[in-house]
């Protein structure tokens, strides 16, 4: 059983994200359940998102029980840490998206995740996506780095094949283009 | 076929599958992809629309079913408030095919005014209510309501709520269409609700109830043999689950899934030898409430941990984490379950939803406010994304009740408080929905209060569903467009002012504060498709005059100006929709306009 939580900022895609994911999973094979929020939330407030694979559960993933954490932004990432234990593996976007009232700086949240997860991975998946010209799929190079990188269990080809099912057509040949750019200059 | 299907998908691939004809409803969260999923069906007995609410939506819903059709109408939990005048009624006429009532409850509450429980609602109008726990379910119970609604005559409410049905989950189906033959109208008395019938009918229906418990019952049931038993149902029977994990021996559930009518038998059978009950159930103490009566009125007694003697709270949503939290207190016995809990956690605060960068209600908002700068105002808001202009900086939002309220709490806070402006601010779906009888209402009496309906020309929060007022229908294709200048003409309001939000601040500024000089009652239609819709040309870019005073910032509270590390304002291009605003706050002229192909 694998619980997965994605935390970010509405408008990053993070929904759409968990959508390929579960795909991912069933074409494997797996249950899959996950639970999103929707609405008020997605203009620009804080969006989670679980997976899991496990049989006979809930949606929503117990404190400290997730296996992995993606963190779309730094912020939201911190914010979600109750989810998941010191064994968690958590990737984390480069990415620091302010907002009034936080007085928290980009590097006090990087040291913390450093020195509490040893299991950590940054990557500069927005950097890339705006590099590639599509600064709205830092969700979509998110996976694929997340996928390269061994931390979850698909190749390249599955990834392709769930965005198929999952996206439109027009949309599905411009991610396809980036991701297959991702597996192979980063 | 094995599919991830959400919540509401789940329902929709059932309707299809299952006949239903017709599916008629009004968008709010969580409710709203239940018709968009079913938009994507086509067949030659099948139709799906938006209606501009929801009393609309189970009407028509209603008057299809009177022909025989398989009929549902959907809805968030507030919008069945709409609509419980015919849901009443329908309860004492009755129907013929098969009526669903699609309501999605949002405890929380993620995106609605109120946390409501529609398993109440059930009580209250006397119909049987399903409240499946994850989207399986949801996907296998709708051919049983559809049944149990034909052999009874009785409308079904289907009853889901947030993690229910915005949860995604595998399902495995075949995507075959049931084929029925619609009847077709038979014009009978029974049709014609008058007192003397409704009296006979209620009667009716108290009998029909003592079947329907019988025939639901075999949707409930009982897990485990442990002396502690829990009552529960909807998601929380997951939560259940879960926060026993390990400890099963000591407990057992009954699950609920029809929770009115509640049948007593299987109730008695799972009390019998129970030492406590403990009731799991998220927003309202339904089954408590119910379960108790049925223990009173067979006497027995036993030690019971819920709502009313606070172990359980009312309000919010559960978790696997607040039901073990139950668990600890009631069991009182720390060793129960184990939990690692992690240390040294930042405290990281509340992350405001905001207008979307370059949303044109941002642009109206701010030309009110300035017009009436220095003035005393009342601004009041109502339902959709311009909720939010009650976020700072806008902070033009003085009250925000339910859908259409604006405009009619408006002419209250006129009445008794004359000496203030009064400023009402609607949106364009939201005006159609209910907002007409408002405005007709003020100018009926006379009340001067000033209507501003900020047009974006779809429905926003929701995902951007079409109104009349777009004049396209749910497949994209041509309906009629309702002109909202004709409404207010038609009414009789002579004082209308069309803007767009867009176009100079300066000169729209001058153009509101003398349209508001006088007290007269005027609608103002701020008209500008939403900043999601259209392509955007151009976005704005901040050049070496800028000396950072983050006016443009401060004033607009616009997400794509932000701070880089070291503090400096930068504008960004990936979010920017090129509206112009922060143009307008720059004392130093450092934005200027880029265009796309540059
Ligand atoms: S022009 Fe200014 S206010 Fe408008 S979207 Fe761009 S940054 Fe925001
Ligand atoms: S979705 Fe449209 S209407 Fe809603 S906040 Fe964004 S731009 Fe404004």
């Amino acid at each position: 059983m694998t619980d997965i939580i994605i935390a970010g900022v509405g408008g990053q895609g993070n929904i759409l994200l968990s959508r390929v994911i579960c795909q991912l999973y069933t074409n494997k094979g797996f249950d899959v359940k996950s639970a999103e929020n929707i609405g008020m939330s997605q203009r620009g407030g804080s969006v989670v998102s679980y997976i899991r694979t496990g049989e006979n559960v809930g949606p929503i993933i117990p404190d400290n029980m997730a296996d992995i954490l993606i963190g779309l932004e730094m912020c939201e990432a911190a914010r979600n840490v109750n989810k998941i234990n010191k064994d968690s593996i958590v990737v984390l976007n480069d990415r620091f998206i302010r907002f009034n009232s936080l007085d928290f700086k980009k590097n006090q949240i990087v040291k913390f995740f450093e020195l509490n997860f040893p299991k950590l991975r940054i990557v500069s998946a927005y950097d890339i996506a705006v590099k590639l010209d599509m600064p709205k799929a830092e969700n979509i190079v998110m996976l694929a780095l997340v996928c390269k990188d061994g931390f979850l269990p698909f190749s390249k080809e599955e990834i392709l094949k769930a965005l198929e099912q999952v996206l439109r057509p027009k949309m599905y040949e411009m991610n396809k283009i980036l991701v297959e750019n991702i597996y192979e200059k980063y | 076929m094995k599919k991830v299907l959400m919540g509401n998908e789940a329902v929709a691939y059932s309707l299809f599958i299952n006949g239903v004809n017709v599916v008629v409803g009004y968008p709010g969260t969580p409710s709203t992809e239940v018709i968009e999923t079913l938009k994507n069906f086509q067949d030659d007995d099948f139709y799906v629309e938006w209606s501009t609410n929801e009393k609309v939506a189970l009407e028509i819903a209603a008057g299809a079913s009177l022909a025989g059709a398989r009929a549902v109408a959907t809805m968030k939990q507030v919008g069945l408030n709409v609509a419980a005048d015919p849901l009443l009624s329908l309860s004492v006429v009755g129907v013929e095919g098969g009526l669903i009532v699609f309501v999605a409850d949002d405890p929380g509450p993620h995106s609605s005014q109120t946390e409501q429980d529609t398993r109440n609602f059930a009580r209250f109008c006397n119909l049987p209510v399903f409240d499946p726990s994850s989207p399986k379910e949801a996907f296998e119970l709708i051919k049983p309501a559809f049944e149990i609604s034909e052999k009874y005559n009785l409308p079904v409410l289907y009853r889901m709520t947030t993690r229910v049905c915005h949860s995604n989950q595998s399902i495995e189906f075949e995507l075959k269409r049931e084929k029925r033959r619609i009847k077709g109208f038979e014009k009978r008395p029974d049709w014609v609700i008058l007192p003397a019938l409704s009296y006979k009918k209620h009667v009716e229906l108290e009998k029909k109830l003592q079947d329907i418990k019988k025939d639901l019952s075999v949707y409930n049931r009982v897990e485990g043999k442990g002396k502690i038993g829990i009552i529960t149902g909807g998601v929380s029977y997951f939560y259940v689950k879960e926060a026993i994990k390990g400890f099963e021996d000591l407990f057992s559930i009954l699950k609920i899934t029809v929770a009115h009518p509640l049948d007593d038998e299987i109730v008695l059978g799972f009390v019998e030898d129970k030492e406590v009950l403990i009731f799991i159930e998220e927003l309202d103490p339904v089954l408590e409430e119910e379960v108790k009566l049925i223990l009173f009125e067979n006497g027995k007694l036993l030690p019971v941990y819920g709502k009313r003697n606070g172990y359980v709270p009312f309000a919010g949503e559960f978790d696997v984490d607040k039901v073990r939290n139950i668990f600890y207190k009631i069991l009182s016995d720390e060793k129960f379950l184990v939990r690692n809990t992690f240390v040294d956690v930042l405290q990281i605060p509340k992350r405001q939803a905001q207008l979307c960068a370059g949303c044109p209600h941002r642009n109206s908002f701010l030309i009110v406010k300035y017009a009436m700068k220095g003035k005393d105002v009342i601004f009041t808001g109502d339902i959709g994304c311009y909720t939010l202009g009650f976020a700072k900086p806008i902070s033009t939002t003085d009250t925000c009740l339910c859908m259409g309220a604006s405009i009619t709490m408006a002419q209250g806070l006129k009445i008794a408080d004359r000496s203030k402006k009064v400023i009402s601010f609607i949106g364009d779906s939201t005006f159609f929905h209910s907002g007409i009888t408002g405005l007709v209402n003020s100018y009926y009496n006379r009340h001067n209060i000033t209507v501003c309906i900020l047009d974006n020309l779809t429905t926003g929060m929701t995902g951007f569903q079409p109104h009349p007022g777009t004049g396209k229908k749910i497949y994209g294709e041509e309906g009629r467009k309702v002109s909202i200048e004709d409404i207010v003409k038609g009414i009789g309001v002579e004082k209308i002012l069309v803007i767009d939000p867009y176009s100079d601040f300066t000169e729209n500024v001058n153009k509101v504060r003398e349209f508001l000089k006088d007290e007269e009652l005027g609608v103002i239609i701020f008209r500008r498709e939403c900043a999601n819709m259209g392509s955007k040309e151009s976005y704005l870019k901040i050049n070496q005059n800028c000396s950072n005073c983050k006016g443009c910032m401060q004033i607009t509270g616009c997400p794509a100006l932000k701070e880089d590390e070291n503090g400096n304002i930068f504008i960004d291009s990936a979010l920017c929709n090129g509206c112009g605003l922060c143009k307008s706050f720059c004392p130093y002229s450092a934005i200027e306009k880029v265009m796309k192909d540059d």
